[in-house]
């Protein structure tokens, strides 16, 4: 523990020294916003309402496994808000698993500044990270965040990613750096963009996957719901500074949102990892696991459809999940309503439904699909929603656990 | 972090004959195979080379007397050829062919097999010899492979693709919906050496060749017989005799490019295009039409292509940068859309697309809203040219390698589930490639 407090010491001044011998903004911490003046990635001015700004930083961090295991990851953390002098102390040990949701509407102007704020546990690790930003449409290399083909941000610096948000739907995002590893490691996150026919009511909704035009994607109440799965064993590897196993690559704990169950119907964020002997935490005190998978619909207020924003970004495997007595409709798929090409080309409304209902749905890593549960009807109760892989319906050793969480539907 | 060191040689190399296959303006072509409607193969036995320089003993249907290859020869025929594949076998087993998708396959001579006539092992020096002859009557891209002891031959390497063309050039089907500009072939294989070093070691001793395969734990993933990065190398390359196919894709901005995709291999495999959605417009030598003549209407778009054991996929992707909110050309280089200049207003009407460049005008002369930071905060990757503009290089990390001799911009398309982009422990491999969106005026064949 020690020596990783010394580290949160010295990191930040050598980053920082770093950063004084630079020519120009390239090795600093440099956030860039429309409006914003004091580098917190929130506008102080009035700008185009438009503009949204996140800044995150890329680094490491613990997270705990449903069965108290502990494990070391990579990750992002949101230090939106935070001034760039503290963001990379804020940055340190405080990866998020998954990584912090990302929420955009249809006409964004996104600017995703991206902070590599280093590695504490591996500091002989000098690696990169990126963004990419999974499914963006008509995408340029530069902000792909696909580093073959552009860059990765090094220890210390910032790039700011930029992104005219036009098509709705459910995307991802991960760091693509050494894209085997950073990924098993955990850089992974959900990402959506609501459609620009949100606040129009149709057919009795005024929230859409997609802008259907009839209403046919309208939900009450949405929830991202991100596949995972990790191999411990990796994971260990690159605590201990040991060669990684790719080939080995068997993924032990499965998840949603970062978490196995029972974990994931906790409703809050779960508690800063501890060290099991000295019982302090593993992060400085930073939560880690701050995505709930636990899924409510009150209809007496809330009405009675809800949107399951399916992802799926583990490394090693498909994954298969149904909600067991509740009826699943697929209205999209990869980021595009489940509708043919438009003859006409005057934009989606004309395709062919290509909607159908279903009792499962099957993603394999990189594909996400939406899923409308219509519980008018149902009785009250709390349904489960779990991987039909049954040998992966666990916390590794420990059943039942892993890829499961409730969906409790009340009067 | 190290691992990219193991492999560096080979990106080297491959720095060398990119140039040299941009410089004789070759072999980038289209999809390499041979043409019909009449085929002899010879399934035998060599070695294949893996990325990471393992050298894996493979069996394979070769063209004629030519060298064993991994995939099998690329077959194309053209919709509504009777089609004959002669195969002669010199392996130490029976071997045979089935061709999934095509009806009222007939076979002559060889010996009875469980699902289809066979070839029998060679003996006394002298091959075994079937023949098959069928009607493609359906356009559409198919998987041929071994119907004898199929999970130890196809693993083995007894696979290849059977291209049906339709009647109207640079079309997928019978449907102008269908058209395409470029057209590239995506097999997808994966290898467990194991079973590889086992059967080699049999057929050796001249033993029965019994191996378990149902323990399976594939290290090797491919495309087109290769592993990332010699995917990128030319076809034909001489330091890959027995893998003569390559997976380079190309295109300029605005032009289509038709992925046909094969699954030839055990697990599923999620192929992500980076740039864009991609339009799938068939299955299994199918178009997803809603009715006969409608056209692919009920194709779906993705961006990530979920590859079933078995099936094939013709998909289009399309890319022209629109709504990026930046000019992709750039601000520094005088150049125009649709004649304006950056600066000058569009003309009421006016196309939404410059017709040699196919730049989106309505973001002409538009800045990138970012600064990027200098190259201290940055490492820039091997297919990165220095600059965020299509045609401009830019400044590198200094002793990084570029292998990006146009300015193009590189998108990877690989396997999603990226344990399988690594070769053996090694990363990067595996099932991985690039498209590269060419500037306008650069050649593609
Ligand atoms: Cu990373």
């Amino acid at each position: 523990m020690n020596s990783v407090k010394l580290r949160k010491l010295v990191l930040p001044l050598a980053l920082a020294a770093c950063g004084l011998s630079a020519s120009q903004a390239g090795a600093a911490v440099f956030v860039q916003c429309p409006g914003d003046t004091n580098g917190d990635a929130i506008p102080d001015t009035a700008v185009d309402p438009s503009v949204k700004c996140v800044h995150l930083a890329a680094g490491d961090g613990f997270s705990t496994m449903a069965d108290g295991k502990v494990v070391y990851g990579f990750g992002f953390a949101d230090i939106t808000g935070v001034a760039p002098a503290d963001a990379i102390n804020t940055g340190l040990l405080a990866a998020n698993f998954s990584a912090p949701t990302i929420e955009l509407k249809e006409g964004d102007k996104f600017y995703l500044t991206l902070t590599n704020v280093g590695m504490v546990i591996r500091p002989d690790l000098f690696d990169p990270h990126t963004v990419h930003f999974h499914g963006f449409p008509q995408q340029a290399p530069v902000f792909d965040g696909m580093p073959e083909g552009s860059f990765g941000v090094n220890m210390g610096s910032s790039v700011t990613y930029f992104y005219n948000v036009l098509e709705p739907g459910t995307f991802i995002y991960h760091c693509h750096m050494e894209a085997t590893e950073h990924m098993q490691m955990g850089m992974l996150g959900n990402l959506f963009v609501r459609p620009a026919q949100d606040g129009t009511p149709i057919a009795g909704y005024t929230r859409f996957a997609y802008n259907d035009g009839d209403g046919s994607t309208g939900y009450h109440k949405a929830y991202p719901l991100q596949l995972g799965s990790l191999d411990h064993n990796f994971h260990d590897s690159s605590e201990a500074v040991q060669p990684l196993p790719f080939a080995e690559m068997r993924d032990t704990y499965t998840l949603f949102n970062g978490r196995g169950y029972p974990d994931t119907v906790n409703p809050g964020a779960l508690p800063t990892p501890l060290d099991p002997d000295s019982g302090e935490s593993k992060n400085f005190g930073n939560q880690s696991q701050k995505v709930s998978s636990l899924v409510t619909l009150d209809r007496a207020t809330e009405g009675t459809r809800l949107l399951l924003r399916f992802s799926n970004l583990n490394v090693t495997n498909y994954y298969t999940v149904t909600a067991l007595g509740l009826p699943m409709r697929v209205v999209g798929g990869g980021a595009h309503i489940a509708r043919g090409p438009d003859p006409d080309g005057a934009g989606p409304l004309q395709g062919k439904d290509l909607y159908y209902d279903t009792g499962s749905v099957t993603l394999g890593g990189g594909e996400a699909v939406d899923v409308i549960v219509d519980t008018a009807g149902l009785p009250a109760g709390t349904y489960f929603l779990y991987t039909t892989n049954f040998n992966y319906l666990s916390n590794n050793d420990e059943d039942f656990g892993g890829m499961m969480t409730e969906i409790v539907v009340q009067n | 972090m190290n691992t990219l060191l193991h492999i560096l040689p080979r990106w080297l190399g491959m720095a060398a004959t990119l140039l040299l296959g941009g410089m004789a303006g070759t072999a980038w072509a289209v999809i390499d195979g041979v043409s019909g409607p009449t085929f002899n193969l010879t399934a035998k036995a060599d070695y294949i080379s893996a990325a990471d320089g393992n050298y894996i003993y493979a069996w394979g249907y070769a063209n004629g007397a030519g060298p064993m290859q991994y995939p099998g020869v690329t077959m194309i025929v053209n919709q509504g050829d009777t089609v004959t594949v002669n195969l002669s076998n010199e392996l130490p087993v029976p071997v045979s062919i089935v061709f999934p998708g095509q009806q009222g396959v007939v076979s002559s001579g060889g010996v009875t097999g469980l699902i289809e006539q066979e070839a029998p092992a060679m003996s006394g020096g002298v091959p075994g010899t079937v023949s098959y002859t069928f009607t493609a009557t359906h356009a559409g891209t198919y998987l041929y492979h071994s119907g004898t002891q199929p999970a130890l031959q196809v693993e083995m390497g007894l696979l290849g693709a059977l291209i049906v063309r339709p009647a109207v050039a640079n079309q997928a089907y019978g449907h102008a919906n269908t058209r395409f500009d470029h057209e590239y072939l995506f097999l997808l294989t994966e290898m467990d050496e194991r079973i590889h070093d086992e059967v080699e070691l049999l057929v050796a001793y001249e033993q029965p060749v019994n191996v378990d395969t149902s323990i399976y734990k594939p290290e090797y993933w491919f495309i087109n017989g290769r592993n990332a990065p010699d995917t990128m190398l030319e076809p034909d390359t001489p330091w890959l005799p027995t893998q003569p196919y390559n997976s380079m894709p190309r295109m300029h901005p605005g032009e289509k490019l038709l992925m046909r995709v094969i699954n030839a291999g055990r697990d599923l495999h999620p192929l992500h295009t980076h740039g864009n959605n991609i339009w799938v417009l068939a299955r299994d030598g199918r178009m997803l039409e809603s009715a006969p003549g409608t056209g692919p209407d009920l194709a779906f778009s993705d961006f990530t292509l979920r590859t079933v054991p078995g099936e094939t996929y013709d998909a289009i992707f399309e890319w022209t940068g629109k709504g990026l909110d930046w000019d992709i050309y750039g601000t520094n280089l005088a150049h125009t859309c649709n004649g304006k200049s950056i600066g000058q207003a569009q003309d009421p009407g006016a196309p939404t697309y410059d017709p040699i460049t196919k730049e989106y005008c309505a973001d002409h002369g538009k800045t990138i809203p970012v600064v990027l930071p200098n190259l201290q905060g940055l490492t820039t990757g091997p297919h990165y040219s220095g600059s965020p503009y299509l045609g401009q290089f830019g400044n590198l990390t200094p002793g990084s390698t570029l292998l990006n001799e146009n300015a193009g911009y590189f998108h990877m398309w690989h396997s999603h589930n990226e344990r399988e982009i690594v070769n053996n422990d090694i990363f990067p491999g595996g099932m991985m490639t690039m498209l590269i969106i060419e500037p306008p005026g650069v050649a593609i064949p």
